[in-house]
C-alpha cells in the first residue's frame, strides 16, 4: 500500500510537469505547425540563467521570474530568426511536398537544440549542478510516519494547475487567444480576417517557451542540471502530447498525467531501466489504436 | 520481394546499371588513391567516412527519396552491430559472413518498424523514431547475459588473410580497416544508385511528393513505405555492423547523437543526392579536425574547444535549412521551377 501511494503521488507530481511540457509542444504545434524538438533545450538554457542568478546571491524568485521571461524571449527570438524565414520561404522544388514541409522544421529545431546545448556547455561547462527548490523536499509526517508527499510536490502541482487555468482562460476569453485559435484552425482564413498571423505565431512560441521554462525550473530540483538532462523530459513530454492528442491542450494535460503515472508505477513496481521501453509501448499502443490521441480531432486528407 | 523488383526493373534498362557501375568504379579508385596518400589517422577517419556514408544513404533513401523522417537510424545501426558481434563472438563466424548476415537482422527490425511507421507522418514519425532510438539501446542492459550491458561486446576487423599480405604486402591496422569497409561501401553505393534511378525510386518519390496523388496513380503507398523502411534499415544495419568492428559493440557506441549526426550529414550535403550524402559525411567526420586546426591559433580553454564542433555543425544545419535546404550538392534542383 505504501509503494502504491508513493507511486501515485510521485506520478501525479511528475505528471503535472510533463503536462506543462506537453502543453508547450501543443501550443507551438497548433500555432505554428511545428513540433519543437528544441523546446527543452530552451528550458535548459533559461534554467541555467536562473541558476546563475541564484548562485550570485539573488533570491529564488528573481531567478524564477527572469527565467520565465528569458524562456518567452528565447522562444520568440527563435521563431523570428529561424522558423519564420523557413515558413515564408518561396516554395522550391524541395519544399513543394507536404512531407518535406513537415520534415524541414523538425530538422531546424534539432539544429537549434544542438546550438543551445553547445552554447550552454561553452558558457556553463558540462558538469551537473544542483538547482534549488523553493519548498522542502522532505515528506510530510502524518501520525508518526513519513508520507511520500513533500511540500515541494504541493508547490509543483498547485503552480501547474494555476498555469493551466490561466492558459485556458487566455485561449477562451481574450481576443488574442481567440486570434491564436483562429490561426491554428486555418492560417489563410485568419489572415484574410485581419489577424496578424506572424504575430500570433511568435506569441505561441513565446508562451510555449515560458511554459517549458517553468517545467525546467520545476523538474531540475529533483534531476540536477546539465546541458543534456532535459532531453529525456522532452521525449516524455512528446509522448504525453501524442497520447492526449497533439491538437488538444486539454489532451496534453491528460496525457501528461497518464504518462507520469505510467512511468512512476513502472519505476516503483518493475525497474527504472524499463521506463523507456514502457514509454515506447504506450506511444505505439496509442498510435495504433487512436493515432490522433485520446482527445485529438479527426484525421482528414485533401486531394 | 522488393529487392528482386528493384533488380528486375533496372535490368530492363541496362543504361541504369551501367551508370551505377561507372559511379561505383570511380568511387573505389578515388578512395584507394586518396587513402594511399593519407597518414594512418586519416585512413581510419576515411574508414569512418565510408561507414557513415552507408548510414547516411539510409537517411537519403528514407527522408530524401520517400519523405519519411527518422531520428532512429542509430537504433537500426545498433541492431546490425549486435547481430554481427553476437555471430562473431558466440559462433566465431568470419566477419565476411557475419556482416552480410547482420543485414537480415536489421531488415527484420526495419520491417517491424516500418509496419508501425507506415501509419505515421512528419513530426509523429520523428518523435516515435526518437523514442525508439532511446529505448532500443536500453535492451542491452535488460538482457545482460546475452548483450553484456554497458560493457558491450568487443569485436574488430582482425588481420588480413595470408593471400592478401603476399599479394599487397602487410597493411597497417588502419589501412586494413579501410580495405574491409570499402567493398561494403561500394556495394551500398551501387545499390543505392540503381535504386534512385529505377522505377522503384520514382515510385517512392511520388509518395514523398503527394501520397494521395500517388495512390490515385496506382501506388500502394502503405506497402511501399514499409519496403522503404526495410531497405533503409538494411543500409543502416550494414553501417552499424561495420561501425562496431572498429572495436566495440555496446549501448555507448550507438547513442541518439549518432542518429542526429547521420541526419545532419544528409541535410548538409543534400538530402536528395548520393553525391550529397558523401559530401555531407566528409564534412561531418572531418569538421572536428578542421576546427582544431583553426582553434590551435587561438588560446581557448578546453571548455570552449570541446563544444565547438557541435556548435558549428548545428549552426551549419540551421543555416542550410534556412538558406539552402537542398544542401551543398542540391543546388541544381531549383532550376526546375
Amino acid at each position: 500500500m505504501d509503494t502504491f501511494l508513493a507511486a501515485l503521488f510521485s506520478g501525479t507530481s511528475r505528471g503535472a510537469i510533463y503536462a506543462l511540457v506537453a502543453l508547450g509542444l501543443v501550443i507551438v504545434w497548433r500555432g505554428a505547425g511545428v513540433v519543437n524538438f528544441a523546446q527543452m533545450g530552451q528550458a535548459m538554457f533559461s534554467t541555467y540563467i536562473a541558476s546563475t542568478l541564484i548562485q550570485n546571491g539573488n533570491s529564488y524568485w528573481v531567478g524564477f521570474f527572469v527565467a520565465l521571461f528569458a524562456g518567452a524571449a528565447l522562444g520568440a527570438l527563435l521563431d523570428v530568426l529561424v522558423m519564420r524565414p523557413l515558413s515564408n520561404k518561396k516554395k522550391t522544388e524541395l519544399l513543394s511536398s507536404e512531407s518535406m514541409r513537415a520534415a524541414i522544421p523538425v530538422i531546424a529545431s534539432l539544429g537549434i537544440l544542438g546550438v543551445l546545448q553547445a552554447l550552454a556547455g561553452i558558457i556553463w561547462a558540462a558538469e551537473e549542478r544542483g538547482f534549488p527548490a523553493p519548498a522542502a523536499q522532505e515528506g510530510f509526517t502524518v501520525a508518526g510516519s513519513v508520507m511520500p508527499f513533500t511540500s515541494f510536490d504541493v508547490f509543483v502541482i498547485s503552480i501547474v494547475l494555476i498555469t493551466l487555468t490561466m492558459t485556458t482562460i487566455f485561449f477562451k476569453k481574450t481576443g488574442v487567444g481567440l486570434a491564436m485559435r483562429a490561426t491554428a484552425l486555418n492560417q489563410e482564413v485568419a489572415r484574410l480576417s485581419g489577424i496578424r498571423t506572424n504575430f500570433t505565431r511568435t506569441l505561441s512560441w513565446a508562451i510555449s517557451g515560458a511554459a517549458s521554462s517553468l517545467a525546467g525550473l520545476l523538474i531540475t530540483p529533483t534531476s540536477n542540471l546539465s546541458p543534456n538532462t532535459l532531453d529525456l523530459v522532452l521525449i516524455i513530454g512528446f509522448t504525453a502530447a501524442v497520447v492526449g492528442g497533439l491538437d488538444s491542450p486539454a489532451g496534453a494535460v491528460l496525457g501528461g498525467f497518464i504518462v507520469g503515472l505510467v512511468i512512476s508505477f513502472v519505476t516503483f513496481y518493475l525497474s527504472p531501466e524499463d521506463v523507456f521501453i514502457s514509454i515506447l509501448a504506450v506511444l505505439l499502443i496509442v498510435l495504433i489504436v487512436k493515432p490522433r490521441g485520446i482527445l485529438g480531432g479527426k484525421d482528414s486528407r485533401r486531394v | 520481394m522488393e529487392r528482386i523488383h528493384v533488380v528486375s526493373s533496372a535490368a530492363k534498362n541496362p543504361s541504369i546499371i551501367r551508370r551505377s557501375f561507372r559511379r561505383t568504379i570511380f568511387f573505389i579508385i578515388a578512395i584507394l588513391a586518396i587513402g594511399s596518400t593519407f597518414e594512418p589517422y586519416n585512413q581510419a577517419q576515411l574508414a569512418v567516412v565510408l561507414i557513415y556514408f552507408i548510414g547516411v544513404l539510409s537517411v537519403t533513401i528514407l527522408t530524401g527519396i520517400s519523405g519519411q523522417i527518422s531520428l532512429g537510424q542509430g537504433a537500426l545501426m545498433a541492431v546490425g552491430g549486435y547481430t554481427t558481434a553476437l555471430l562473431m563472438t558466440n559462433y566465431s563466424i568470419s566477419l565476411w559472413i557475419a556482416v552480410p548476415a547482420s543485414i537480415v537482422g536489421a531488415g527484420i527490425a526495419g520491417a517491424l518498424l516500418g509496419i508501425a511507421a507506415a501509419r505515421l507522418s512528419g513530426p509523429y514519425l520523428a518523435g516515435t523514431t526518437l523514442v525508439i532510438a532511446l529505448a532500443i539501446p536500453t535492451i542491452a542492459n535488460r538482457f545482460m547475459s546475452v548483450f553484456k550491458g554497458d560493457e558491450g561486446l568487443p569485436v574488430d576487423v582482425g588481420y588480413p588473410p595470408s593471400w592478401f599480405t603476399s599479394l599487397f604486402g602487410e597493411p597497417t591496422y588502419e589501412e586494413w580497416q579501410l580495405y574491409v569497409v570499402l567493398p561494403f561501401a561500394a556495394i551500398a553505393l551501387f545499390f543505392a544508385s540503381n535504386l534512385l534511378l529505377s522505377r522503384t525510386g520514382r515510385m517512392w518519390k511520388s509518395i514523398r511528393d503527394h501520397e494521395t496523388a500517388a495512390a490515385l496513380a496506382g501506388v500502394n503507398y502503405s506497402r511501399q513505405k514499409i519496403y522503404v523502411f526495410i531497405i533503409a534499415s538494411i543500409f543502416a544495419g550494414l553501417a552499424g555492423a561495420l561501425y562496431g568492428l572498429r572495436g566495440l559493440v555496446g549501448p555507448s557506441v550507438y547513442p541518439v547523437a549518432l542518429s542526429l549526426t547521420l541526419l545532419t550529414a544528409a541535410v548538409l550535403g543534400g538530402i536528395r543526392s548520393i553525391f550529397g550524402a558523401f559530401i555531407g559525411t566528409v564534412i561531418v567526420v572531418f569538421l572536428p579536425d578542421w576546427i582544431d586546426l583553426v582553434l590551435d591559433n587561438f588560446e581557448l580553454s578546453e571548455q570552449v574547444s570541446n563544444f565547438m564542433p557541435a556548435l558549428i555543425s548545428s549552426l551549419l544545419l540551421i543555416l542550410t535549412v534556412v538558406i539552402n535546404p537542398a544542401g551543398v550538392a542540391g543546388g541544381h534542383h531549383h532550376k526546375h521551377k
